[in-house]
């Protein structure tokens, strides 16, 4: 791909809660590319989450430019945005979000299914996927048999398995104890090894620190301490 | 996301959650088997009776007058001129008391003349019909009808006996069976001649019975003998007249009028139970799609369109409505069958019925689905992804 992955330029994006107007991200400009593995580095209340999303194409700047994957995203609809999500980022949250009552086979081929592959063929690079992150014994297991590192693992091969530009990954080891936690970012790190660009989000700076690259943000602003690992 | 992917989904997840689908469905099982039980129970009596209306000789036509000596002998011989018509009996009817033993009942007297039998062809549980000729002592004979001989407690061994009616000493030589359908009311029936005297009017003619050849002849009869009466009287078509012409037919088709009311009428309050039955899915699929946020949130992120969650959640409440239908449909068939096991009727499910039916369950989950399904759909991705 020419050009980076993201690219924002004079960001802000505000909220209007009643009469009030609150500012959750200001000024912000930063370029990922490809084959990055960056962490965003902030307190709660910091805009962090704001930033994700923007990133993420779950929401619109109020005002500057947000481009993912070449695409300017304030310029799409709801559903042209969504394609865009559903083909170029692949997320990973804190609190693992596999649907309910579904297989994990199931779980990593809705996104496929969603881009309007057949249920065979989602099904059989779902469990290629799953196979490859040590889990091809658990296809049609449920959420409630597995473990949160398996869980995890799933939601990881649910983000991978479209072959998305980029991988969001929200706080993953945040509900995790610290060896399964430091699995998936083993498995995080692998990935970005292999090529696939990563965007880590997270309050913790030791999980940070397993980044190639950090952006503190703090207060909606992303303060230059932009450290080379 | 295909249709039948997305139809496949929403059956796996109701099955999931059973115990709550069943509830949620129950509402239009019940509406759905009361609309299929109420109609077929409803055309199941009515073609009952109208079995039995036939039965009676469908090929009768009545000519009654509608006042004391409105029909006369004349008119009845005028009468015996009506093409396609092989018998003509004349009957005189009022009331009378009729006493036995030590009871007294005041019942319908019919005076009937030798041509009744061959025309109604009344059916007798005991004894016989009056005589053809009655003359001597056969002229003061009487057939009760059933309910009439249970009123004045008379046994079918007391047949024979002599039984007073206005005062006047009869025989008793039969008693009608009722089972057939004819007549359950209570009535005795004496010669023609025997009714005249005791009413103290001579010639009375209160109607006259005109049998067809066969039933394709009724309405012509029905229509010549309304023209030869008018023709007596100096009436035109339009005038009022003071005789009225039935036929059996006429009386079926009423019927059928009185069967598609009551249908009508109870497939209303039941559709009125499948649209409440909606209204309760509508409320569960307004719950879960609450309870779900989180999960369309997590849908959305990873690529569902608004469009694909809308049909998500309208397949959901279709295929909970329409299952709710299909079990609807075989209790309602069981119901229906159970019911005309006891009464003794054919089973009348009518396939149109059971197509309504299912189309009708599912424009309830489509209607009282929609809400719920814009309602998912429109969520905002970031706050249903944060909604605790």
């Amino acid at each position: 791909m020419s050009g980076p992955v993201v690219r924002l330029l004079g960001v802000r994006r505000e909220y209007e809660v009643g009469d009030t107007t609150t500012v959750a991200l200001d000024g912000v400009t930063l370029s990922i590319e490809e084959s990055e593995f960056v962490a965003i580095v902030g307190p709660s209340g910091s805009g962090k989450s704001t930033l994700m999303n923007l990133i993420g194409c779950l929401d619109r700047p109020t005002t500057g430019t947000v481009e993912v994957a070449g695409e300017d995203v304030g310029r799409l609809d709801d559903d042209a945005l969504t394609r865009l999500r559903g083909d170029a980022i692949g997320f990973v949250f804190q609190q693992f979000q596999l649907l309910p009552q579904t297989s994990a086979i199931d779980n990593v081929a809705a996104p496929l299914l969603y881009r309007g592959e057949r249920v065979k063929a989602a099904r059989a690079r779902a469990a290629e996927v799953l196979a490859t992150l040590g889990l091809g014994d658990r296809l049609e297991h449920d959420r409630t048999m597995l473990s949160g590192g398996q869980q995890q693992r799933v939601a990881i091969a649910r983000a991978v398995v479209t072959e998305p530009a980029l991988v969001l990954a929200d706080e993953p080891t945040g509900a995790l104890d610290s060896k399964s936690g430091d699995a998936v970012l083993q498995l995080l790190e692998s990935m970005n090894a292999e090529g696939r660009t990563i965007v880590l989000i997270t309050h913790d700076a030791s999980i940070a620190a397993r980044a190639h690259r950090r952006l503190h943000i703090r207060d909606g602003r992303l303060t230059e301490a932009e450290v080379a690992a | 996301m295909n249709l039948w992917t997305t139809v496949t989904l929403a059956l796996s997840r109701l099955v999931a959650a059973r115990t709550r689908s069943l509830l949620t469905m129950l509402g239009v099982i019940i509406g759905v088997a009361a609309l299929l039980a109420l109609t077929s129970i409803a055309s199941g009596a009515t073609s009952s009776i109208t079995g039995s209306f036939s039965s009676l000789g469908a090929t009768t036509v009545t000519v009654t007058g509608t006042g004391p000596g409105a029909l006369t002998e004349a008119d009845a011989d005028a009468l015996r001129g009506t093409p396609d018509v092989t018998l003509v009996a004349t009957t005189a009817s009022g009331r009378g008391d009729v006493a036995f033993g030590g009871d007294t009942e005041q019942l319908a007297l019919v005076g009937v003349d030798a041509a009744y039998e061959a025309v109604q062809k009344p059916a007798l549980s005991v004894g016989r019909f009056l005589p053809s000729f009655p003359g001597g002592a056969e002229a003061s004979t009487v057939v009760l009808s059933t309910s009439a001989a249970n009123a004045l407690h008379i046994t079918a061994a007391e047949v024979g006996q002599p039984v007073t009616v206005d005062g006047r000493v009869f025989t008793l030589v039969g008693v009608l069976d009722d089972a057939t359908g004819f007549n359950t009311s209570g009535t005795a029936y004496v010669p023609l001649t025997a009714a005249r005297d005791l009413f103290a009017r001579t010639p009375y003619v209160s109607s006259v019975l005109l049998a067809a050849t066969d039933t394709a002849a009724v309405a012509g009869v029905q229509a010549d003998a309304d023209a030869i009466l008018r023709a007596r009287y100096g009436l035109t078509a339009d005038d009022p007249a003071s005789f009225s012409i039935t036929n059996p037919a006429s009386v079926i088709s009423t019927i059928g009028t009185v069967q598609s009311l009551l249908s009508l009428l109870l497939g209303g309050i039941a559709s009125i139970s499948v649209l409440v039955g909606g209204i309760g899915i509508m409320n569960i699929m307004l719950v879960s799609v609450r309870e779900r946020t989180r999960e369309i949130g997590v849908r959305r992120a990873i690529g569902a369109r608004r469009g694909q969650i809308l049909t998500q959640f309208l397949v959901e409440a279709v295929v909970l409505s329409v299952a709710g239908g299909l079990i609807g449909i075989v209790v309602g068939i069981g119901l229906s069958a159970l019911v005309a096991l006891i009464a003794g009727w054919a089973l009348a499910i009518s396939p149109v019925t059971v197509l309504l039916a299912v189309l009708f369950s599912v424009l309830v989950g489509v209607v009282f689905g929609v809400v719920p399904a814009r309602t998912a759909a429109r969520l905002q991705v970031v706050d249903a992804l944060r909604f605790e």
